[in-house]
């Protein structure tokens, strides 16, 4: 069962005080990101809590999860590492580091670790190119990288 | 109110449309076809096809002629060089990924994408690359079938889904390349609508799973005709081949439908093939059923009742009619009864209603034009669907408002400002108190006095106040009550009620008696009445009865469908005919009236299927009914329509058997078809005067409004105090009753019956949803589920007619509906 902490219910007042009454469809967005906060994913039960609450469908919410690929619709790892793939991360040998990373993990790219750990997936351009390549975990941008940092990053997470 | 309209220039054509209309539409207008795919006249504009794209003159780009309103002095060009490229590079890019399965899409023939390509595409593709592969059947619910690889993504269906049914339940899933038309978590797309994105649909991606691969469209005889399932009387395009029905799809009437028609209409015709049908005329001797000729058992018929009237007079004969059957079946019937048998024991329903209205009998169009929709003690939803989506759009896109007063929850309440809720059985003084109220605030009219009003109906006397100030200030007000709803005489009070409103100093208000079969309204318009001639000429109106009817017509008053029952039982009514109906299922109590048909001595049954009626019968005469039957029938706005045959029968119409009837009883019959029989009856029924083929075309005609004829002020009976429980049947659309039955595609909608509890009865009772209870009244006891829900008031328990089987409505065995209900 699905249900908002205390501390998302206090959020989603701040969220709700935003909009006006008849508009509140308008905070679909941050409901969603609110969510994947909480539960690191989006199910299909907190749909239909997000739908209530909006009064919009469960079936409106999942078209708009759906559209934006960071919102998972599966239970992702604990930290979601995005790593670049786009050109200037890519002149910068992006596809041996995620090849080494991605074996590193024991991982196949787009997936979880087996302990729920590591969700590895290829992004599309993080907007960093002066610092390719370059991977993002959860909120957080490692620039720069090469073999040697990717193992410091990845030992440095509990 | 005269709108202001603006005037432009499509490719040097001037057109002059209201303002806010469209290029597309505007186009229409002056005979230029704009081409579009996403764009729906009904729905918003999109504009995410970009087929209709035109050149503006001083707009620099081309323009989606859908999403641009036309302008005063706006100059349109539909077919430079520019246009047909841009054209011609939209459906390029559209047909990248559609496959070439046309020689087997169901589509073909019909569909806008081939159209289109064919009109405005280029002759080649410079696509190099093999298509995108997806799946070719992803069943969205048991009657809807998507092809992924067909879809354009326009996003038609969606936006029905949106806006016309107003529940969302289909949306586009993955937007982008991945795009995918689906429901929340795969569920069924099964909601009582969902049949018309199968019409909508621009390419074959969304297809009615039973015609799929069925037949090709253009095979396919097609008959305008119309839906015989409800008193909406939708406009559909009945599609045989090879006498055999293929396929059902909406007809657009603006003034009936609005284009859409309900999943019943649409997928609810298997009963034209029914294993149920009757087929031969049967004679009963010794017992035994055997086949005979029509003849034959219209003459045993003819003969029997001559015999019958000969030694126990007219009055031992009576008729019960069909709100199902057509207006020309109905006339000839209660012309057999009051001028061949001479007798006035003719009804066809088991509520109280009269003929007339003391205000003006609103159509469908004047929902969407009236500030204000009054819905009494009616359940569209389950009863008149297509009304459903009429006050959806009045509410959702018209800005109307609606308020509700019912003895049940509904799915209206939703789209309701207020909404009260009168305790079961306490209509009569509900409205009565409702009628005081308005007649308090405008300080005029008479309405009948109601005491403890409060305690009687569960509602405060400010909320009736409320209410009926909403009606007054409101101006123009409809409002829908179903007469099947109500007890005892409080269709009297609606329209005391409504004499009372229509005082009001400004404004103007009408009504629609909004009873849920499919010719309730013309069933009263012929006569099919005890105390009423056809166009509610009343029994009382000696003069022109014998003026129209000849001097032998009867003019006492005949017995109700109760009353017959109950002089059957006591043996004083010796025949009875029953034409397309069939009491001990669809009347309250039926087996006091299994009891009383068993003891008539001479039952004829004259049916389309066989039902627990026909199994007692001595005479069977089969009916054809809908798809092959013929003849006008009046919907509930009061609009006369004609319902053609789209099959061939192999039995005599019903016109013919009735002629023959008739013949027997030495009253001339020439009837060639069935217009020659709408003429008679345009000569004799008071309202039908302009009914006759050339005027029923098209969008069909409304009769005029009839006069009420009571005019003294009702009396109300509070209801009685009960031990138990009152019981409230709730109507369900996709009910299995002899219509639907057990193998109809729309057999996913079949469920149990429920028993719904006050959650304070239910607390009383220490019953959770989910228990099994026990529904009971005399000798009938069902078993049901639980489900505590607030939908009626506490003391009262309200039961869906789910289907025939469970026999919800022989539960009911006294005036009171009183029921006990126990946990099992």
């Amino acid at each position: 069962m699905f249900a908002f902490t205390k501390e998302s219910e206090e959020k989603i007042e701040t969220i709700l005080a935003k909009y006006p009454e008849e508009r509140k469809m308008s905070a679909l967005l941050p409901f969603l990101t609110l969510t994947q906060r909480q539960e690191g994913w989006v199910s299909p039960e907190a749909m239909v809590e997000i739908g209530k609450r909006l009064d919009v469908s469960p079936a409106y919410v999942q078209s708009v999860c759906s559209f934006y690929t960071m919102y998972f619709q599966y239970p992702a790892g604990k930290y979601i590492i995005r790593f670049c793939h786009n050109i200037s991360c890519y002149l910068n040998g992006s596809d041996s580091l995620l090849d080494y990373l991605s074996k590193k993990l024991n991982v196949e790219v787009g997936g979880t670790t087996d302990d729920k750990k590591f969700s590895l997936i290829k992004e599309e351009c993080l907007a960093e190119c002066s610092a390719a390549p370059v991977m993002r975990v959860n909120d957080d941008y490692h620039v720069n990288l090469t073999k040697e940092s990717i193992d410091k990053i990845i030992d440095s997470l509990k | 109110m005269e709108k202001e309209t603006v005037t432009l220039t499509i490719d040097g054509k001037t057109a002059t449309v209201p303002k806010g209309t469209n290029v597309v539409d505007a186009a229409k207008s002056v005979g230029i076809e704009i081409p579009i795919f996403c764009y729906h006249e009904k729905m918003l504009r999109l504009g995410c096809c970009r087929m209709c794209l035109v050149e503006v003159e001083k707009m620099p780009k081309l323009m989606t002629a859908c999403t641009i309103d036309a302008t005063e002095g706006m100059v349109v060009k539909n077919d430079t060089p520019k246009v047909v490229k841009g054209r011609q590079g939209v459906l390029e890019f559209t047909l990248l990924n559609h496959p070439l399965d046309c020689p087997v899409c169901d589509k073909g023939g019909e569909c806008p994408l081939q159209d289109n390509t064919f009109n405005y595409g280029a002759g080649d593709t410079r696509m190099e690359f093999k298509r995108f592969n997806n799946v070719k059947k992803k069943e969205l619910s048991p009657v809807i079938t998507l092809d992924r690889e067909r879809c354009i993504a326009c996003q038609r269906c969606t936006t029905y889904s949106e806006v016309i049914e107003g529940d969302q339940a289909l949306v586009m899933h993955n937007r982008g390349f991945h795009n995918d038309i689906g429901t929340f978590n795969d569920q069924p797309y099964d909601t009582r609508f969902s049949g018309n994105v199968v019409d909508i649909c621009p390419v074959g991606a969304l297809t009615n799973s039973i015609f799929r691969f069925q037949a090709r469209t253009w095979d396919l005889d097609n008959a305008k005709t119309l839906c015989a399932h409800c008193g909406c009387n939708c406009n559909i395009e009945f599609g045989a081949r090879e006498n055999e029905l293929m396929r059902v799809v909406s007809r657009q009437n603006d003034a009936v439908d609005d284009g859409w028609i309900c999943d019943k209409g649409r997928f609810g015709y298997e009963f034209v093939s029914s294993k149920n049908r009757i087929l031969e005329p049967g004679i009963r001797k010794d017992g035994e059923m055997n086949v005979a000729s029509l003849d034959e058992a219209c003459d045993e018929t003819v003969s029997k009742l001559k015999t019958i009237i000969e030694e126990h007079g007219p009055k031992s004969v009576g008729f019960i009619g069909s709100p199902f059957a057509s207006n020309e079946e109905l006339y000839l019937y209660q012309k057999l009864m009051r001028l061949g048998v001479g007798t006035n024991n003719i009804d066809h329903k088991s509520y109280d209603d009269t003929p007339g209205l003391p205000v003006a009998h609103y159509d469908f169009t004047d929902i969407e034009s009236s500030d204000l929709t009054v819905l009494i003690a009616s359940d569209p939803t389950e009863e008149l669907p297509i009304l459903d989506l009429r006050i959806k759009k009045a509410v959702t896109r018209l800005n109307r408002n609606l308020i509700v007063l019912n003895d049940q929850k509904t799915l209206m309440d939703k789209y309701a400002s207020l909404s009260l809720r009168y305790n079961v059985g306490s209509d009569g003084v509900a409205l009565a108190g409702l009628a005081g109220a308005i007649a308090d605030s405008l300080k005029q009219g008479e309405a009948p006095k109601v005491e403890k009003l409060e305690k009687t109906t569960g509602i405060k006397p400010n909320s009736f106040k409320d209410f009926a100030e909403k009606m007054i200030a409101a101006k123009k007000v409809c409002v829908i009550y179903n007469p099947a709803a109500l007890t005892g005489n409080s269709v009297a009070i609606v329209k005391n009620l409504l004499s009372v409103l229509n005082q009001k100093p400004e404004g103007e208000c009408g009504a629609i008696p909004a009873a849920p079969a499919t010719n309730a309204l013309g069933a009263m318009d012929m006569g099919i009445l005890p105390d009423f001639y056809p166009g509610g000429v009343s029994l009382s109106d000696d003069s022109k009865i014998k003026e129209v009817w000849g001097e032998s017509a009867p003019t006492e008053k005949g017995f109700t469908t109760c009353e017959m029952f109950e002089k059957a039982a006591s043996g004083d009514l010796k025949a009875l005919v029953v034409f397309r109906s069939n009491p001990i299922v669809d009347f309250p109590g039926g087996d006091k009236i299994e009891e009383a048909l068993k003891k008539v001595e001479f039952l004829v049954a004259h049916d389309m299927l066989h039902t627990e009626t026909t199994a007692l019968a001595h005479v069977v005469i089969p009916s054809v009914g809908p798809g092959f039957d013929e003849g006008t029938t009046t919907n509930i706005g009061g609009r006369v329509q004609y319902r053609r045959k789209g099959l061939k029968a192999e039995s005599f119409p019903d016109w013919r058997v009735l002629a023959k009837l008739l013949s027997g009883f030495e009253i001339e019959a020439k009837y060639l078809d069935s217009f020659t029989v709408t003429a008679e009856l345009a000569k004799k029924v008071s309202g039908y005067e302009e009914i006759r083929r050339g005027s029923i075309q098209k969008e069909g005609k409304t009769r005029p409004a009839q006069a009420s004829v009571n005019g003294k002020t009702p009396e109300v009976t509070s209801p009685d105090s009960i031990d138990g429980f009152k019981l409230r049947v709730s109507e369900k659309l996709f009910a299995k009753d002899k219509i639907l039955e057990s193998e109809s595609a729309l057999a996913h909608h079949f469920s149990e019956p429920k028993a719904i509890l006050n959650s304070v009865d239910a607390k009383k009772l220490g019953i959770k949803s989910g228990d099994r209870v026990k529904v009971s009244s005399g000798n009938r006891g069902l078993s049901v589920e639980a489900e505590v829900e607030d939908s009626c008031n506490p003391g009262a328990v309200v039961v869906s007619n789910a289907g025939d089987e469970y026999r919800v409505l022989a539960l009911i065995q006294d005036h009171n509906a009183t029921v006990q209900v126990s946990k099992e």
